[in-house]
């Protein structure tokens, strides 16, 4: 929320009044707690996850934790083994939620990227040649909406599988490419709206029609003049989609679609300890805890970078 | 014949209207903004003041501050406010509810964005009728229909059920007057009423205004900085500048007899029509005063082309002059002055002297 | 009324093109002839059985007949076979729809009811401390997806949960021990509650944060005009002046998000049925994908993609409804 006091509203159209000989430095406002948290928590969270394996403290997820012999559903607390204690399969949960968040991560930005690239294609089409190119760009866009987006990417990941085993080529799309397409592919639409939106405006700016007078084509028009401009708005929308990519994925996990066995994820983790919440709630919690606190913060540089940048976007 | 529908008033003699040290200001980031910064008249009744000055003098929000619409936070409010005899000066919103509309009403400038878009234009009129008068909806809109007669627009009963997108920019402003005279106020404040208006409707609707005022005995406080606007439809004028009072008189008083060098130069400021073309706009230089930090002497110092020193340390006091005591003005060296034709004579002369070098080379 | 059937035809477009494309996807990687009747009617079953499916469904025309008799059948009713089930699509959505609907039902109404007062009265104590930890609250449950929503819902409501610092020992919990029976509101009205609480909770409150944030939005904007310090100025009171000047021109995005927001309730409630083990509409497509069941998938994707392609013809005709402006725009296209 803003930290500066407002001015008197537009009640009084003549306040504030004139005020050019006084110099006004405006205050610089300190970045807020929210930010400040949120860009601690995934540095901190990323850097875990890449170096992973050699932070001594942080167990492999297949590990099990040994205390008296095997414990199965250990309790955290006294006895700093395992910090969010651990699951069914006495691994430590906390090591789980680590190495989960490298495959999720991973997952995110490559989805988000495919979104990018292939939204922001369409969207840049659309608002710059308008007219058919347009009718047809929304027309897609209208399709990828008007599915709900849970189903489409359940659908299209229980049955990549089987095109992968059908032809011989894709035996690298493991499923974790599958999800990154997937989920990729929810990304492209809102991204695509919100190019479209930016283009367009930016296409009856004076120094695009300046290039556009002196004869350039569109394609470098678009490159040069275009392009740099929509940075802001394809950042803030980044970062906001990155959180309900994540979240998506997450999703998946849990109902079984998720990366293979053997690699976990928030949402599997979340799936396999969900029956034994009653003995041990932390095996739930905790994944869920992470997942959140992921999800939040990317919404929260997200909803930062929006408010600097001036970017409406209701209903992302 | 108009719809009479008279309040009933308190204090019959006297003074509708009576302000002493009246003052406004803002607490902002930047420091404490004084828009109004004591400013006294009186207003009879059934007369019409203008309020005169630019943009930031204050006029705005001196007419919001007698009735009230003030932001919630931040704002500082001095001195006192009678109306009809009773102190409104520190009267919150939820008090003066029931002043406004009933008693005090106001018209805004831009009547497209002053009228409920998506509302019709008979239930705007209506509801101040019902919520003061009491009256039922039935009663409500057959007033409305006569009010919106009054204001001269025709096909009354269609336009009742319209909206304000269906309107045309001076229909739109008339009912807004519509709507302010509903409950027959005593004081109709008219906050720049014309300024988004065409030029030939301009002067319909100051006429009507002028009509209604007479027919119900009203008071009209007219704020504008365009000074041709009250030349014809005013009693008085209070010029403003830097959010004091400067000059007040009766209108032709203050025509005949100005005194403040500010008014003389809004006043040759206004292009007149038959000036030949190509002709200089006479602007005045500089801009209008920080009101955070205003200037320690008289307010318009730094542009009065007659400045002296003393001017600009020394703030004049607002005084009567010789000729009429209900005259006011604020400034070391009026228009008349010895003073001032000598300052006159030497703006000429560096004049002169420029022209003369320019011709020489 | 050209406007509206202008947004008929092009809903109508998206529809075909988004069911053909799930049929498309459905029958991935199911090539050979015979592929979908085996794949439907499990690997063991015998030739003659997976002949006379094929045969029945069409399943080795192209997929342009294919696609044209299911949507033969869908307009008369029939919606394919269940075989993994065996039982009618339509039956068997029958038994699970109810569950799913009341389950939008209530969110949605939840919603609604709550983020309404909230948003206008954050708006009209706009920078306060009640705006500020409401637009705080909101911001987070925006953020929080069902995945993660439900299981600590469960934790601190559902369940027991005993949380020990040392020997102090904490629980917290066990208020709503049985979610999951479908029952419904006519048979048993509290066990329904008891039962559909929680897993109402989990999908409203994200709803109505986003509803929230929307709606204080456009009110906050609002409320800056010069027609509502109007309103103010002809003495009515400030209740009147939000709730019937104001609200009305401030429900653009909050009317359009309603819309919008069927496809997030949707992947909701699958995740809530899934979670607390409702048999809902959810679930069985979650069974369905995951098992083929190609005809189930195809026909309750369809029903779906009409349901939210219908909500969102509503709200754009509401517009109308709302704004007179545009309805006057409309008249004149």
């Amino acid at each position: 929320m803003s930290t500066a006091v407002a001015p008197p509203p537009a009640a009084t159209p003549e306040a504030p009044p004139a005020i050019e000989p006084a110099p006004f430095k405006p205050k610089r406002k300190r970045p807020s707690t929210g930010l400040i948290f949120a860009c601690t928590f995934l540095f901190l969270l990323v850097f875990m996850a890449v170096f992973a394996d050699y932070l001594g403290f942080i167990r492999y997820p297949d590990e099990k934790v040994l205390v008296d012999g095997k414990a199965g559903r250990y309790k955290l607390g006294p006895g700093w083994d395992a910090w969010f204690g651990t699951d069914g399969l006495s691994h430590d949960v906390f090591a789980s939620c680590i190495y989960g968040a490298r495959v999720t991560l991973q997952i995110g930005l490559f989805a988000t990227a495919f979104g990018i690239v292939v939204g922001g294609f369409l969207g840049v089409l659309a608002g710059y040649f308008r007219k058919t190119t347009d009718r047809v760009v929304s027309i897609i866009t209208d399709c990828l909406l008007a599915m709900p987006a849970l189903l489409l990417a359940m659908i299209l990941v229980s049955r990549l599988d089987d095109v992968r085993n059908d032809v011989t080529w894709l035996d690298w799309f493991s499923r974790k490419w599958q999800l990154v397409f997937t989920l990729g592919l929810l990304a492209v639409a809102p991204l695509a709206r919100i190019v479209r939106a930016q283009t367009m405006s930016l296409r009856e700016r004076e120094f695009v029609l300046a290039a556009r007078s002196l004869g350039a084509k569109p394609g470098r028009v678009i490159l040069r003049e275009i392009l740099p401009n929509l940075i802001p708005a394809i950042l803030t929308v980044a970062f906001t989609g990155l959180s309900i990519i994540i979240a998506a994925e997450g999703a998946l996990a849990f109902l079984g679609l998720g990366v293979e066995i053997g690699t976990p994820t928030w949402g599997k983790l979340i799936n396999d300890n969900r029956n034994q919440i009653d003995v041990a709630w932390w095996a739930t919690f905790f994944p869920c805890l992470m997942l959140f606190l992921t999800v939040v913060s990317f919404n929260v540089i997200g909803d930062r970078l929006s408010r600097r940048f001036d970017i409406r976007q209701a209903g992302v | 014949m108009s719809t009479r529908i008279q309040a009933s008033s308190r204090d019959l003699e006297g003074p509708l209207l009576e302000l002493t040290d009246v003052s406004t200001h803002f607490r902002t980031p930047r420091g404490l903004v004084r828009a109004v910064d004591g400013v006294s008249f009186t207003l009879e009744r059934g007369k019409a003041l203008g309020i005169v000055g630019e943009s930031g003098s204050g006029k705005t929000i001196l007419s919001r501050s007698i009735m009230g619409l003030l932001p919630p936070r931040g704002t500082v409010r001095g001195g006192s406010i009678k109306f009809e005899g009773r102190e409104i000066g520190n009267l919150d919103r939820k008090a003066m509810r029931g002043v406004w509309g009933k008693e005090m009403a106001m018209i805004f400038q831009d009547p497209m964005t002053s009228l409920n878009p998506v509302m019709k234009i008979g239930k705007q009129i209506a509801e101040p009728l019902q919520i003061h008068l009491g009256m039922n909806k039935q009663l409500a809109w057959a007033t409305a229909e006569r009010l919106l007669q009054d204001v001269r627009i025709p096909e009354a009963k269609r336009r009742l059920d319209q909206y304000p997108h269906e309107m045309s920019g001076g229909m739109r402003q008339r009912v807004m007057i519509a709507i302010a005279l509903a409950c027959g106020p005593t004081a109709l404040f008219a906050d720049e009423p014309t300024t988004a208006l065409d030029v030939t409707v301009q002067a319909q609707i100051l006429d009507l205004l002028g009509e209604q005022r007479r027919d119900r005995n009203m008071s009209l406080i007219l704020v504008t900085h365009d000074l041709g606007v009250v030349a014809g439809h005013t009693d008085e004028i209070a010029v403003m500048y830097g959010g004091k009072l400067v000059e007040k008189a009766s209108t032709k008083g203050l025509f005949a007899n100005m005194k403040m060098p500010y008014t003389e130069a809004l006043l040759q400021s206004i292009p007149k029509l038959d000036d030949p073309s190509h002709t200089r706009l006479n602007a005045i230089a500089g801009r209008p005063p920080d009101l955070v930090n205003p200037p320690k002497g008289c307010r318009f110092a730094p542009r009065c082309p007659y400045a002296s020193d003393k001017c600009i340390n020394e703030e004049p006091p607002l005084v009567p002059t010789a000729e009429d005591p209900n005259h006011l003005y604020a400034c070391w060296y009026p228009v008349g002055s010895p003073e001032y034709h000598e300052a006159k004579r030497r703006i000429a002369e560096r004049t002169d002297d420029l022209a003369t070098t320019t011709a020489a080379l | 009324m050209r406007y509206f059937l202008q947004r008929l035809l092009q809903f109508s477009i998206v529809f075909f093109i988004v069911t053909f494309a799930v049929m498309i996807l459905m029958r991935l990687g199911l090539n050979a002839p015979g592929d979908p009747a085996r794949t439907l009617l499990g690997g063991t079953a015998d030739q003659a059985l997976i002949d006379e499916t094929t045969a029945k469904y069409r399943l080795d025309s192209n997929l342009f007949v294919q696609y044209f008799f299911w949507l033969k059948g869908m307009l008369t009713g029939d919606m394919g076979y269940s075989v993994p089930n065996s039982i009618s699509v339509a039956a068997y959505i029958q038994t699970r729809a109810m569950t799913t609907i009341l389950l939008g039902l209530y969110a949605t109404f939840f919603a609604v009811l709550i983020s309404v007062p909230l948003a206008v009265h954050q708006a009209y104590k706009r920078d306060s401390m009640f705006d500020k930890v409401g637009s705080g609250l909101s911001f987070v449950f925006v953020s929080v997806p069902a995945i993660v929503l439900a299981p600590i819902l469960t934790i601190v409501l559902i369940n027991e949960t005993e949380i020990s610092f040392g020997d102090y020992v904490l629980t917290i919990g066990g208020w709503f021990p049985r979610v999951g029976d479908k029952i419904y509101p006519w048979e048993d009205l509290w066990a329904h509650i008891e039962n559909f609480f929680v897993p109402t909770l989990v999908l409203t409150l994200p709803l109505a944060a986003i509803y929230t944030r929307l709606l204080r939005g456009d009110m906050v904007q609002t409320l800056q005009a010069d027609f509502v310090t109007l309103a103010s100025a002809k003495g009515v009171s400030p209740r009147r002046v939000l709730w019937v000047h104001a609200l009305r021109n401030s429900l653009f995005s909050f009317v359009t998000s309603i819309g919008t927001q069927l496809g997030a309730i949707v992947g909701g409630a699958i995740v809530v049925e899934q979670f607390f083990d409702l048999d809902g509409m959810g679930s069985m497509l979650v069974g369905a994908i995951l098992s083929k069941d190609l005809f189930t998938v195809q026909s309750t994707a369809a029903i779906l993609v009409a349901c939210v392609v219908v909500v969102n013809l509503i709200v754009d005709l509401m517009y109308a409804v709302i704004d007179p402006r545009i309805r006057h725009m409309r008249a004149l296209a």
